[in-house]
């Protein structure tokens, strides 16, 4: 039997930060099975971001990876060293990062850039440009021959993104992972990107790994979907059970808040009142029980497990009750 | 004519960089077109919320109103009194009526000063007659709901939607009569959001401010605004009440705007669109803008520039074969 794509175990990140420890992510596990699109929902300060670069071993000043073990296609990353790091890079596992306008060096062209990346493959460098037209023609780039020899500002953050994805689609990796890839850009931009995304999953039968902070975009997309809140999963489960019918009272907000999905004229609208807790000693309660509106006794004096529901998986002790 | 805001027949233009051939008398200068005979009332106490994509001008024209571009023809009127031409001067006390919040929270604040010191420096540049700034920064805090501990911290200290609260109080602290906000909830969360929303919402009520507020979230627009103008390449392309906007689109453009609005229910996908790329209007434009993009254009479209229909009470549609003009 193949391996997941991506497996994480039990993975605990924590930056010390003037002699304090902060407890970025706290014993997360998650899977992307083969050929599926997984996404991960949170606000500013959960954790996203560490978890990505963890993945992807990228430096991170003060990190200490407490415990947990990454695997990808069944690889320890953790365990490698940094050349077999870079052979993994790329290859196996690639990444499409939010803001495409620094994504690309400013002074080179995205002709060379994006025969550059092709070097591990043993072609001549005319057969690489042709790759990297056709790649260009996929991801709906006009004259592509043309501008090829142009330089990133001149294009638009819309075709960036674009060529970003060209890049993986010149790498072929089993995982992609798409860090907020539509959040600079506008809504018509938006829907083209992730319809460039879903069409790179289909014809090349990559995983994708979407981590976004907009609901909709992760709904739109993905298989299933994991919802993180101060480092760590509050809830997980199929797309259309977790955002039909959440379970966590976090989930439950967040999508209350959700402008999009106010039918009604408001004039008024919700927000989830309180700031994300730093969490800096090992706590006794529930990470959420200060801004939740459906907490009881328990939930200040217990951190909850997380409990299995119907192939969902939910970290609130109002389950347990059920 | 009574409008606090009155723009009429604006038009911006940026020259294009010039080539030696520029040079050469037969090779007329280039201008791209940034907003092109646009024109546009705002009342006392009202939200118009100003929607489009990247590039179709919605910055451009913030900045023009400001007095930070120079208009190429047109004018904007503020209380009746004409701004295209006035010298820096004369803008400077203009501006106590005009603030703008500005898109990034937290880099429009300088790092070097404390919230204190940002939230008074408006007093200091109109050489106010307040004397105590002290207390005025402390009224302005309470008045977007920071507490007085927050004046001595650094921009860097506070949260994103802090750190837009301290610039909503910035906006506030000359009195303005209109705020224009520029993408005041862009890079917040979902969970701020709202937050920010309902605070703009409450002090227009309390302090009768007009907004102009420019999004390309059309979801955020729908509850905070009373009417929306649709930009497209520098064209206001429809103007109408909201809920009338938003039901019976009279524009195209408009209508493909309503279709990519996001849904968070994973069982209503969003279509995908096909829009063309880069569209940019050289020159004055003597054409419907949208007529590339637009499923239903024609060579009329391409021939002459639409003339504005009226859809219905305040509400206007520049397209020669208007959405629903069957129907009324």
């Amino acid at each position: 039997m193949l391996a997941n794509n991506l497996d994480i175990e039990g993975l605990s990140i924590s930056f010390s930060n003037e002699g304090e420890e902060l407890m970025a992510l706290r014993q997360v596990s998650l899977s992307v099975p083969r050929h599926s699109i997984v996404g991960i929902v949170g606000e500013s300060g959960c954790g996203k971001s560490t978890l990505i670069s963890s993945i992807f071993r990228l430096p991170m000043e003060n990190a200490i990876i407490k415990c947990g073990r990454i695997h990808v296609n069944g690889t320890d990353v953790l365990t490698l060293d940094e050349e077999e790091m870079n052979r993994l890079r790329g290859k196996e596992i690639a990444m499409i990062f939010q803001d495409p306008f620094t994504a690309l060096n400013p002074v080179l062209t995205i002709g060379s850039q994006l025969i550059d990346i092709q070097y591990r493959q043993a072609i001549s460098r005319k057969e690489k440009k042709q790759n990297v037209i056709a790649a260009l023609q996929q991801v709906g780039i006009d004259r592509a021959s043309d501008r090829f020899n142009q330089y990133p500002h001149q294009f638009s953050g819309g075709m960036l993104q674009r060529i970003c994805i060209a890049m993986a689609l010149l790498v072929k990796p089993t995982l992609l992972v798409a860090d907020e890839p539509t959040t600079a850009l506008d809504a018509t931009t938006e829907l083209q990107i992730l319809a460039l995304i879903r069409e790179f999953h289909r014809s090349t039968g990559a995983s994708v790994l979407l981590v976004s902070h907009h609901l909709s975009v992760i709904a739109e997309l993905c298989d299933r979907v994991v919802v993180m809140y101060a480092g760590e999963i509050v809830e997980e489960g199929l797309s259309q059970d977790v955002f039909g019918a959440p379970l966590h009272p976090y989930t439950n907000l967040l999508m209350q808040c959700d402008p999009a999905r106010i039918k009604e004229k408001a004039r008024h609208l919700p927000s989830i009142p309180g700031t994300v807790s730093r969490v800096v000693k090992t706590s006794t309660e529930c990470i959420f029980v200060h801004r939740c509106p459906q907490a009881v006794s328990r939930c200040s004096e217990l951190v909850p497990e997380t409990y299995s529901v119907e192939g969902r998986t939910v970290k609130c002790h109002l389950i347990s009750n059920e | 004519m009574n409008s606090l805001l009155s723009i009429s027949a604006l038009s911006v233009r940026f020259p294009l960089g010039r080539s030696s051939y520029s040079l050469l008398p037969w090779q007329a200068d280039r201008y791209l077109y940034a907003l092109s005979n646009l024109s546009l009332d705002i009342d006392a106490g009202e939200t118009v919320g100003l929607i489009g994509q990247s590039g179709s001008g919605k910055s451009t024209l913030g900045r023009t109103i400001m007095g930070l571009e120079s208009a190429y023809s047109g004018s904007v009127k503020l209380q009746g009194l004409e701004l295209m031409g006035l010298s820096e001067k004369n803008y400077r006390s203009v501006r106590r009526k005009l603030a703008m919040i500005f898109q990034d929270p937290v880099a429009s604040l300088s790092p070097r000063k404390t919230v204190g010191q940002l939230v008074a420096e408006p007093f200091c540049i109109h050489k106010s007659e307040y004397k105590n700034l002290q207390q005025e920064a402390v009224r302005l805090l309470k008045l977007v709901g920071l507490d007085e501990n927050f004046l001595s911290a650094y921009p860097h200290q506070l949260s994103g939607g802090q750190a837009r609260r301290v610039g909503i109080a910035r906006a506030l602290a000359l009195d303005p009569a209109i705020i224009i906000a520029d993408e005041p909830t862009a890079g917040l969360d979902v969970s701020v959001q709202g937050e920010i929303i309902n605070l703009m919402n409450r002090l227009q009520e309390e302090l009768n401010i007009a907004y102009l507020f420019i999004t390309h979230n059309l979801s955020v627009a729908r509850h905070v605004c009373d009417r929306l103008a649709i930009l497209y390449a520098g064209s206001l392309v429809e103007l109408g009440p909201t809920d009338k906007v938003l039901r019976a689109p009279a524009h195209p453009y408009t209508e493909l705007l309503l279709r990519s609005m996001p849904h968070a229910d994973p069982m209503e996908k969003r279509e995908d669109m096909h829009l063309n790329q880069e569209e940019m209007s050289y020159g004055e434009p003597h054409a419907c803008v949208f007529y590339q993009s637009c499923t239903y254009s024609s060579n009329l479209c391409r021939d002459e520039i639409p003339a504005y229909w009226a859809a219905g009470p305040g509400h206007a549609s520049k397209c020669h074969f208007p959405l629903g003009q069957s129907v009324e």
